[in-house]
């Protein structure tokens, strides 16, 4: 007996400590360091996505926290800069002492802190950053991609061309980074599985001013759909040549990174032509305004009642909620590392994104699905069938 | 020859001459002063925004955008010169050159504009002025053009024409030479030479201006497309630094080129082909293929 009460007096006692080594967890609260851009010009892909993760917070706090433990929320204005990030997530884990990061939204200054976090040990999960070079190949401490990698959008668009499309004869137009580099490898691969011949890839820098040449050789090679990758600014050049040079009845399809706006988008190609047959991808599960999205665009009015939310807001909820699911899962006896191990287990689904969230040992990029929309330029929107889904294993 | 090769160079013409437009005021700017503005992309930006805010904002006629636009720029090159060049001539120690200073005055000008463009919030998303002239295209042979793209080679022509015309047969244009060529012989002559610093100042900005809102519609305007400037100085280096219809050539030649080269190297090399014809121009003739003899001077 005495044996068993000196054992129960130990496990307490190392349980305790491994609390009091854990910072940011006390008796009720864990405190959770939020970042995203919220000043600057990329304001409009972190602010609103931030809120969201906010809001899943509040929510839970409401239904009475995790495990008798409210969430208390720190944020910090990471501005979409690296060294922003980097500054960012020190403070919040030396100064605040945070439990965990949640945020970036910008790729190149979510990345950033990888190193940091990892060294500290400290579970960082992106906001609304793809994240490809931190979760490809995976880390212990790092995860992201709520939105998809490049190699899903790759994948994804692939399967839309040639299934949706018909496409027998592909064109890609993609960047010459390290992302068109990934969308062009899953391109490929996708499009062999499926019999499909990738007949032109026209790698250009994301500066580009004149996509004469690279629309020239895509039309030399008669495909029967064009996928372009290409950030906003190449997108719009892009759709541009398309319409100028007469391809408009091939089908023309872009990747979501290209047209964060659609109506801004159209706007600035300013040629209605283009959007004869023009098809964009998305990682939501509905339209940006579709009847899937209402309740969180509900739900986000009624705490921001004075903001008109931005295209990006629902893409700050998923890694919330796997943050909260992740919570409820490593209990009460909360730690950094089972908070960990226990995310390594999440797989919903959202109601926000089109495919599943899901993580594991070897997996820490979370999405890897996409919908498609035929887009005529103006108002009409209409969801093609099916969500498409890339297995993580395909053109790496 | 295929129609492959006869779009890329109608549509490299095209861009060619907006790049010589900004390579003339960069030109301007280093015939008077000895002086590289690398403030001269953030210039074009500016432009293209301020000729952005006349037509939606303020409502003016397309046309009126124009000067709007070569006005306001104009104010920014000359008062840039006034305060903060003249001044820095005036710095320099006796027997030793400025020029560095003032050089690296440009630069904090580009970071100035710049940073001023990013405070305004409709700047955070990415725009595009409407085209000069919309509707069908026009069909050369195989080649087809935009009327937006004749617009602007229109533009350009009558912009250079002015612009020789006034150099040629003004005297405000010849007061302007005489000074590039001997500042001193300029000012013994009575002509106040401050002035036509500002002046050449001024006039360059204004044209770097009015070639952002020739190309507002074709490129897409955000703060950073001042990264132009290096197209622009490829091309007057092609030319020649010291010749106006050089860079007229060298501008044509570059957008060309670089078409060409996306068409039959790669598109990947398009980026690098300016760097390619300046290494080739500086080998065969540094002074550019339209300058007189190579000279070098001590800064």
């Amino acid at each position: 007996m005495k044996k068993l009460l000196l054992a129960a007096a130990m496990s307490a006692a190392i349980v305790a400590n491994a609390q009091a080594a854990d910072p940011g967890i006390t008796d009720n609260e864990i405190t959770i360091g939020l970042f995203a851009p919220m000043s600057g010009p990329l304001t409009s892909f972190g602010l609103d996505a931030l809120q969201a993760a906010k809001m899943w917070y509040e929510e839970a706090n409401k239904k009475g926290g995790i495990h008798g433990r409210k969430i208390k929320v720190i944020t910090e204005d990471d501005k979409c800069s690296p060294n922003d990030v980097v500054a960012v997530v020190k403070k919040l884990v030396t100064v605040d002492k945070v439990f965990m990061v949640h945020g970036g939204s910008c790729t190149a200054a979510a990345v950033a802190a990888q190193e940091f976090v990892t060294r500290e040990k400290v579970p960082h999960v992106m906001l609304n950053a793809s994240g490809d070079n931190a979760v490809i190949p995976p880390t212990r401490y790092v995860f992201g991609a709520f939105g998809g990698t490049q190699r899903a959008v790759g994948a994804t668009i692939a399967e839309f061309a040639v299934k949706e499309l018909k496409g027998k004869r592909i064109a890609l137009i993609a960047h010459d980074d390290d992302y068109g580099v990934a969308n062009a490898a899953t391109v490929k691969a996708v499009a062999k599985r499926l019999g499909a011949e990738v007949v032109a890839i026209e790698s250009i820098s994301p500066r580009i001013t004149d996509v004469t040449a690279p629309m020239l050789n895509i039309r030399a090679a008669n495909p029967d759909v064009i996928i372009s990758t290409c950030y906003p600014a190449p997108a719009v050049l892009v759709a541009q040549k398309y319409a100028e040079f007469g391809m408009t009845k091939i089908p023309l399809a872009q990747a979501v990174q290209g047209i964060p706006v659609p109506a801004g988008f159209a706007k600035n190609v300013g040629n209605d032509a283009a959007f004869a047959s023009f098809y964009y991808g998305s990682p939501l599960n509905d339209l940006t305004d579709g009847p899937k999205q209402q309740k969180w665009i509900a739900m986000y009015k009624q705490y921001y009642p004075d903001r008109t939310p931005s295209a990006f807001m629902t893409y700050g909820l998923p890694s919330a909620m796997a943050i909260t699911r992740a919570l409820e899962k490593a209990g009460r006896n909360l730690t950094r590392e089972s908070f960990i191990d226990a995310l390594e287990t999440v797989d919903f689904d959202s109601e926000v994104v089109a495919g599943p969230i899901a993580f594991a040992k070897d997996r820490r990029d979370a999405h890897r699905a996409s919908i498609f929309v035929k887009y005529d330029g103006k108002n009409g929107h209409t969801r093609m069938p099916g969500v498409y889904l890339w297995d993580g294993k395909e053109g790496m | 020859m295929s129609p492959l090769v006869l779009q890329g160079i109608a549509s490299g013409v095209v861009t060619g001459c907006v790049y010589a437009l900004i390579a003339i005021s960069l030109v301007i700017v280093y015939k008077s002063s000895d002086v590289i503005n690398f403030a001269g992309g953030e210039m074009v930006m500016l432009g293209g925004y301020i000729g952005m805010f006349a037509l939606i904002g303020l409502g003016l006629p397309y046309l009126l955008i124009f000067p709007f636009a070569a006005v306001a720029i104009f104010a920014v090159g000359a008062l840039f010169d006034r305060l903060v060049l003249t001044r820095t001539r005036h710095l320099a120690l006796p027997g030793q050159s400025a020029l560095v200073a003032m050089v690296i005055g440009t630069v904090g000008l580009s970071y100035v504009i710049k940073g001023a463009v990013r405070v305004v919030p409709y700047t955070e998303d990415v725009h595009r002025l409407p085209p000069i002239s919309a509707g069908t295209p026009i069909f050369i042979g195989p080649v087809v053009l935009q009327q937006q793209d004749v617009a602007i080679v229109l533009a350009a022509i009558v912009i250079m024409v002015a612009l020789w015309a006034f150099f040629s047969f003004t005297m405000a244009g010849k007061a302007l030479r005489a000074t590039s060529q001997n500042p001193r012989a300029a000012s013994l002559v009575g002509i106040p030479v401050p002035l036509m610093s500002m002046t050449a100042w001024g006039l360059a900005a204004a044209l770097a201006g009015v070639a952002g809102v020739l190309l507002a519609p074709k490129l897409l305007l955000t703060p950073d497309s001042g990264i132009i400037v290096i197209l622009a100085l490829a091309a007057a280096i092609i030319g020649g630094f010291t010749s106006l219809p050089g860079c007229v050539a060298g501008g044509i030649l570059l957008g060309v080129v670089q078409n060409l080269i996306g068409v039959f190297v790669s598109s990947r090399a398009i980026s690098l082909a300016p760097f390619l014809v300046i290494m080739l121009v500086l080998l065969v003739r540094p002074q550019g293929l339209f300058a007189g003899k190579a000279t070098a001077k001590k800064v």
